[in-house]
């Protein structure tokens, strides 16, 4: 791990801590801005960028604005506190969670690791190698998306396309806007 | 084309503390946006339509297109923004963006092809193309997605006169 490394899993621990621990709501929503764009770093630092991008764009920034809008329809209540009071029971679940979860991380490969069942699987050098020659897209992210697993992606569109309508539905209006 | 008759709480719309300090009146946050939304909608249109060669593609070029449409809708204030995109716009929009991706899809199909199969489409670099147009597809649904539900969260659940606007 590279002091870069360190310090962005620093922050996105720390943006974390925040936005759970802060008493004021839009300090809190801030904060989790700052945890997506860290985890969006994240993403940067083990080669996804398109991963990264989409974290940045939906995490840190259109939940931002949405979860501003929607405390600004809200009431916050005020305090002088900076900091949540703990509740200890929440807080040892939660350390009990992680716990039952940091057992599985053994298993896992390290990072870059080539002898990953992704990276010697047949069907990723499969995608690697005939990905340009086949849809003719350089970036073999969008081939395996939008060629290879183009009905797959379909039904990603739909189900986003069905949020909205389903939006409308429950907010019984008959328009977009 | 949106009925004039949007609900009296638009321009309510606030991010301060208190509910009479409306964000449109920052001649700092408008000033900046009308210089900084230009950008911020071709980056979008960019990464959607260069997501084929690059890291991006129509679900992060689409969320960054309506990024831009939020920045205005707050600095201009939501209720202008609303009439100044019309609702029939929006919904043609949503529907014409999943019409292009099923449409390329059968086009295939109609070309002798299976679902999606876009190198049975009789064209130069169909593949190429036909990735494209799909992406840009993804790209509108998921932009009028996002522009959508914060108009509808700005709006909230008060305005049923909307109802009569045709579609």
């Amino acid at each position: 791990m590279t002091p870069v490394e360190w310090a962005v899993l620093a922050f996105v621990l720390g943006s974390a801590l925040a936005t759970a621990l802060l008493r004021d709501v839009l300090a809190s929503i801030i904060a989790f801005a700052a945890y997506s764009l860290g985890i969006a770093v994240v993403w940067l630092l083990l080669r996804a960028p398109d991963v990264g991008l989409t974290e940045a764009a939906v995490g840190a920034g259109v939940t931002t604005v949405l979860f501003l809008l929607t405390i600004a329809k809200t009431v916050r209540p005020a305090s002088d506190d900076l900091f949540v009071d703990v509740d200890l029971t929440a807080a040892g679940v939660s350390a009990l969670l992680v716990a039952a979860l940091a057992t599985t991380l053994s298993a896992l490969p390290p990072v870059g690791s080539s002898s990953t069942p992704v990276a010697t699987s047949r069907v990723t050098n499969y995608y690697l190698e005939n990905a340009y020659t086949e849809t003719e897209v350089e970036n073999a992210v969008t081939a395996v998306l939008a060629a290879y697993r183009g009905f797959d992606t379909l039904g990603e569109a739909v189900v986003v396309f069905a949020a909205l309508i389903g939006l409308l539905v429950v907010l019984d209006r008959g328009v977009l806007a | 084309m949106s009925s004039s008759s949007t609900a009296d709480g638009d321009d309510e719309f606030s991010l301060g503390n208190g509910p009479d300090r409306p964000y449109v009146e920052s001649p700092i946050i408008m000033a900046t946006v009308r210089i900084v939304a230009p950008f911020v909608f071709t980056l979008g249109a960019f990464v959607m339509f260069h997501g084929a060669d690059s890291a991006g593609g129509g679900f992060q070029g689409g969320v960054i297109v309506g990024t831009a449409i939020l920045m205005i809708a707050i600095a201009f204030g939501v209720g202008p923004t609303r009439d100044w995109l019309s609702a029939s716009m929006l919904t043609a929009l949503v529907v014409l963006g999943l019409a292009l991706f099923m449409g390329i899809g059968l086009a295939a199909v109609a070309s002798g092809g299976a679902f999606l199969e876009y190198t049975a489409i009789p064209v130069a670099h169909s593949s190429k193309y036909g990735i494209e147009l799909v992406e840009v597809g993804i790209g509108i649904i998921v932009s009028v997605t996002v522009v959508g539900l914060f108009f509808a969260l700005a709006a909230g659940h008060s305005n049923e006169d909307d109802e009569e606007v045709e579609q």
